[in-house]
């Protein structure tokens, strides 16, 4: 039971830090789904910079990669007003198409020094909470709310959209690359191409689930490593396929984004902003 | 007619081959840097080159099954003598092929359908899997080993009976508790499984999947392991005990050696099918290359005691002794000799004789002490 709480908060946590970073980008009414490329390319940076200078210096290049990934998302997204989410699988399949490219001789070396996982599962609680303290209680989390339903609002009080969206986007990916150094830091200490296997899409999924709120998220992706860390647990001591076993999760999600029903997105996510339309 | 041109652009490509070296292609279904299953083959593509200066060879990685057609047309057009297919999805993809560059040799890794000029070749680890299993016998505490295991097909399934054989040969009352993570490539699962089986009590670890994450995961908590397919010391230089490492170069450098002798002929591959084992060296026992167990283990298996044919010997030296009886050109000696029963007590390998090749390569019931769902299992 308490093995089962444990790697429910272990596991969870890059899930909840790369959904509080897609979270903060869609409250802000842009649509992330780089999220997988820029956490491959942001666990990439901090195994290497970690080899080199140390593993402190690896998780602030990955928040620094993953915040410039959110910036290069935002060029396309924002300055130039693309379909978000043509964009943003852009930017997913680039992050991992790279991230394989230039990781080639980091494969299959281990990590001299790894971080605790500890450490990185109280960063995300805490940063959940600030999210939501950030987006509740700011002006500029006021503001960053507003660009994610009614923008126009922002623009007239003299605020750039624009601006706002980027900071989102950008804060939003330091978030996402802090998940990819803690797989590559702490949770699986070494590189390896495509080893984010998909948590970026469950990130995705998990602002759904989330209902937009960050104190949920952290519920969901908790909830989320509960399933995942059980799927292996009761797998042969019930008599239930394991293959079923490994679409539990998943089909969870879709049973409570049924039921939760209510949940609603922020009403200009996905629309580009411009002034006078 | 679309054959004749075909085959002269397949001669045409030949004529521009580069003088007479003999090019070799490789078609991977991974990224050649996965430390797995991509990667060693990769490895013995170069050691290949390496050991013969009329070889030359190309590879293209990363190759869905889709697409094999498409990357075997272009190996052919740039003048591919001999195509290696690395992957038991290629399958149909290849025999098609075959067809249409009837003067091409290809060879099938894992396959099991050969034509004129397609061969098949598998180099396996079940040997070294029972010896491992052996060592893990003798330094579980708990009796539970883990096995963290990709997909629940014949290969994998003779792994674990292996292994499970081996554990019980030393401690007859041990479980081995198997996971499924449906995946060759996936470290989050990779990793959860591991944990799973760490709360329920496993203390040493085996596995068949494509990444060091179960003995990175096992060496936290203090847990012994063994490698898989390439040297894994380096994870955990003071917990994996030993492993499986895979010499992909033996079989590739015989083949080509035949093939240059003229002995392989796009004509007679038919019944050309690599089943290599120890004594080809084409797989070796080994915390690394070299060094069949982890030195700082040693004392541990010299001190831990089984019985054999009623007399105590320590584990270390039947350990030593069944891989020299394995090495040897006649091996004296088979994991899968019976009389062995399954887990539900039906005879599987009747006295007196070893698992034939097709007993093994069908292999679908569970050993005894293999705990866990078992997709497959024969009633």
């Amino acid at each position: 039971m308490e093995e089962a709480l444990l790697r429910a908060v272990l596991f969870g946590t890059p899930i909840l830090l790369a959904g509080l970073g897609a979270l903060l980008a869609e409250r802000s009414g842009v649509v992330n789904l780089g999220v997988e490329g820029m956490m491959a390319l942001a666990a990439l940076t901090a195994f290497a910079a970690a080899q080199a200078y140390g593993p402190l210096p690896g998780v602030l290049a990955a928040f620094g990669v993953g915040a410039l990934s959110g910036l290069f998302l935002g060029l396309f997204t924002v300055t130039l007003r693309a379909n978000q989410f043509v964009a943003g699988l852009a930017v997913a399949a680039l992050g991992l198409g790279a991230s394989g490219l230039l990781g080639k001789r980091y494969e299959g070396l281990p990590l001299a020094h790894p971080l605790p996982e500890g450490g990185f599962a109280l960063l995300g609680a805490v940063l959940a909470l600030l999210v939501h303290l950030f987006l509740t209680r700011t002006r500029t989390g006021l503001f960053l709310r507003s660009a994610g339903e009614n923008p126009k609002a922002v623009d007239l009080f003299g605020v750039s959209v624009d601006g706002v969206r980027y900071l989102a986007l950008g804060l939003g990916g330091g978030l996402i690359g802090l998940a990819g150094a803690y797989l590559s830091l702490a949770y699986r200490p070494s590189w390896t191409d495509g080893m984010t296997a998909g948590l970026g899409w469950v990130a995705i999924a998990l602002v759904i689930l989330a209902a937009w709120h960050p104190l949920r998220a952290l519920l969901g992706a908790y909830f989320f490593g509960l399933l995942f860390f059980l799927q292996f647990r009761l797998q042969g001591s019930v008599p239930i396929p394991s293959e079923a076993f490994a679409a539990m999760p998943y089909l969870l999600v879709i049973l409570v984004l049924a039921l939760s029903g209510r949940s609603r997105a922020p009403k200009a996510l996905g629309q580009p902003f411009e002034r006078g339309r | 007619m679309r054959r004749l041109v075909l085959g002269v652009l397949a001669a045409l490509g030949l004529a521009l081959g580069q003088g007479d070296k003999l090019k070799a292609c490789f078609i991977y279904v991974g990224p050649v840097g996965d430390a797995g299953w991509t990667y060693a083959h990769d490895v013995g593509r170069k050691k290949a080159e390496a050991a013969l200066p009329w070889l030359e060879t190309r590879y293209v990685e990363s190759v869905p099954e889709a697409q094999v057609v498409p990357v075997i047309d272009r190996f052919v057009r740039e003048g591919c003598r001999v195509i290696f297919a690395t992957s038991f999805g290629y399958m149909d993809g290849v025999l098609e092929a075959a067809k249409k560059y009837p003067d091409v040799i290809f060879a099938h890794a894992t396959g099991i359908k050969r034509a004129p000029n397609v061969a098949t070749y598998m180099a396996d680890f079940y040997q070294v899997y029972y010896l491992n299993g052996l060592a893990a016998g003798a330094l579980t505490k708990t009796g539970k080993v883990g096995y963290v295991a990709a997909f629940p097909i014949p290969e994998v399934k003779r792994h674990i009976n292996a292994f499970a054989l081996g554990v019980r040969a030393v401690r007859p009352d041990a479980q081995v508790l198997v996971r499924w993570i449906n995946a060759w490539y996936d470290p989050a699962k990779a990793r959860e499984a591991t944990e799973a089986l760490l709360a329920q009590g496993a203390d040493v670890f085996a596995f068949t999947e494509d990444t060091p994450t179960v003995i990175q995961t096992a060496a936290r908590k203090g847990a012994y392991s063994f490698g898989h397919y390439t040297p894994m010391l380096k994870f955990a230089p003071d917990h994996v005990v030993s492993g499986q490492i895979v010499h992909w170069e033996v079989i590739y450098i015989d083949f080509l050696k035949k093939v240059k002798e003229g002995v392989y002929t796009p004509k007679n591959l038919e019944n050309v099918d690599y089943f290599w084992l120890l004594q080809h060296g084409a797989v070796e026992m080994g915390t690394d290359y070299g060094v069949p167990i982890n030195p700082k283990h040693v004392p541990l298996l010299k001190a831990a005691q089984m019985s054999v044919e009623g007399k105590k010997v320590p584990v270390y030296d039947r350990i030593m002794s069944l891989l020299g009886a394995m090495k040897r050109p006649n091996p004296t000696f088979d994991p899968f000799t019976g009389p062995i029963k399954d887990r539900k007590g039906v005879v599987r390998i009747p006295a007196g004789r070893k698992a034939t090749l097709n007993e093994l390569l069908t292999m679908e019931w569970a050993a005894p002490g293999v705990v866990g769902d078992w997709p497959g299992e024969p009633r």
